[in-house]
């Protein structure tokens, strides 16, 4: 199986449309860390593995074949290993990341590339993993005074892990200026106001592009749930 | 996930955008050995799937359904097979046991159980507690104090990890390997499987018929507890 430092194909030409959130082609590796119109930096989404979709991939992943497994881990083993790390810790989360792409890769004929994306589909063979996982420690905890530490509900902070880590992979792919209006708007606190004073545009606009980036968001996370 | 989670309003994904931390988009990057394992975990199941050697099985669902689509036929050679890996495997990893100095200790342990109503009528009569064996980052499954029964002239007991769902059903098993019902000997779980996911030890009667899932027989079962 090639390498997971390898994409297979090479990137695709970019077209206009393709410009991230930082002006930039999209690409692995991609850096929003530039700035745009006068925003801010937004530091922290530096270095964010890349889903930017190789062409054919999710394509490619449903109908088999190991080398698209190999781009699949390239493409979204940092985030997978993320999620699992910052709920199960550091030695589960190389097993859980393991079974993950075993799993998705045994079951790829139920992965449907029109019904959301392979990073979604990954990120919620994840989360009912890392959900068994726990629930499987809570048995234990009920016959082993050894786990009567452990927290009592975890779902609900496993579910705003993984939301938040889905939501920067969305921020990486939005269009550029709607990538900003957002970041200014939610992150920075400014209003719709000072956001077209700042990149002169229209207040409606700044509007619409929030309207359109939230409904992005939204309909990411809800995909991963159907 | 419940119907709820499955809607989401924007004050809800607003409220999360609010209260990003920075730290909270950062990615680490998995260590290579994940990427390893990946390809020899798919490897090897998918080389136990061609071979039938039953040296590792996967399986969904409960053994109810395990046990209706069990087909298959002798297959001595295969059997002969898996019986010649796992003596080379079980050498091999007593001569690495001797060849290092590591500490050895009992990290789990797990007290078998019948069930009538459940399990095989030849269980009745079986007990013993299974123990988890760490020695040098591996881990072993050690029958003790153990009373089991033959399995007859045509089968082997068989040993077996179970990962159990939310409703105790069996999600996902593994394979440690027959034993001697006289002289159990130690099983060491395979790499890749986690007995603190896969936590809980099953033996059952495996019809030597050269298939390699589960029978649906199992005569003892019991969740590993930690020591």
């Amino acid at each position: 199986m090639a390498p997971p430092s390898s994409i297979h194909p090479p990137l695709p030409a970019f077209r206009s449309s393709d410009l991230n959130c930082a002006g930039q082609p999209r690409q692995a590796g991609d850096v929003l860390d530039r700035n745009f119109g006068g925003a801010i930096c937004y530091s922290f989404l530096v270095g964010l593995a890349s889903s930017i979709p190789v062409d054919g991939v999710e394509q490619r992943f449903s109908e088999g074949g190991e080398a698209a497994l190999a781009d699949a881990y390239t493409l979204h083993g940092k985030l997978v290993y993320t999620f699992c790390h910052r709920t199960v810790g550091a030695s589960i989360a190389e097993d859980i990341t393991q079974e993950v792409f075993i799993k998705a890769y045994l079951s790829r004929e139920q992965f449907s590339p029109d019904k959301g994306s392979l990073a979604g589909w990954l990120m919620a063979i994840a989360r009912n993993r890392i959900v068994d996982h726990f629930r499987s420690e809570q048995r234990l905890s009920r016959t082993s005074p050894a786990h009567d530490n452990l927290e009592a509900a975890p779902e609900p902070r496993i579910e705003q892990i993984g939301d938040k880590l889905m939501i920067a992979e969305v921020l990486r792919q939005l269009p550029q200026r709607v990538c900003t209006v957002i970041t200014l708007h939610y992150f920075d606190d400014l209003t719709h106001k000072q956001i077209a004073d700042r990149l002169d545009m229209p207040m409606g606009t700044v509007k619409s592009d929030l309207r359109r980036g939230l409904a992005q968001i939204r309909h990411q996370l809800e995909s991963n749930r159907e | 996930m419940s119907d709820q989670r499955n809607h989401l309003d924007d004050c809800e994904i607003e409220a999360t955008l609010r209260v990003f931390e920075s730290t909270e988009a950062e990615l680490l990057e998995p260590p290579e050995r994940v990427w390893v394992g990946i390809q020899a975990r798919l490897h090897a199941s998918e080389q136990a799937l061609k071979t039938k050697t039953g040296a590792v099985a996967d399986l969904s669902g409960d053994l109810a359904v395990v046990n209706s689509v069990r087909r298959g036929r002798f297959a001595w050679t295969a059997l002969a097979v898996a019986a010649a890996v796992g003596l080379v495997v079980g050498l091999a990893v007593v001569i690495a046991n001797l060849a290092r100095d590591d500490s050895t200790r009992i990290v789990a342990s797990a007290e078998l159980g019948y069930d009538q109503e459940r399990f095989d009528p030849l269980g009745a009569q079986a007990r013993g507690r299974a123990d988890l064996v760490e020695r040098g980052g591996r881990h072993t499954v050690e029958l003790a104090d153990a009373s089991l029964v033959s399995a007859g002239a045509d089968a082997d007991l068989e040993v077996w990890l179970i990962r159990p769902d939310a409703q105790g059903a069996v999600a996902g098993l593994v394979s440690l390997g027959v034993i001697d019902p006289d002289n159990p000997t130690a099983l060491e779980v395979p790499s890749g499987h986690d007995p603190f996911v896969y936590n809980v030890v099953d033996i059952s009667i495996e019809p030597r018929d050269g298939e390699p899932g589960h029978s649906g027989r199992t005569i003892l079962r019991g969740p590993l507890l930690q020591t």
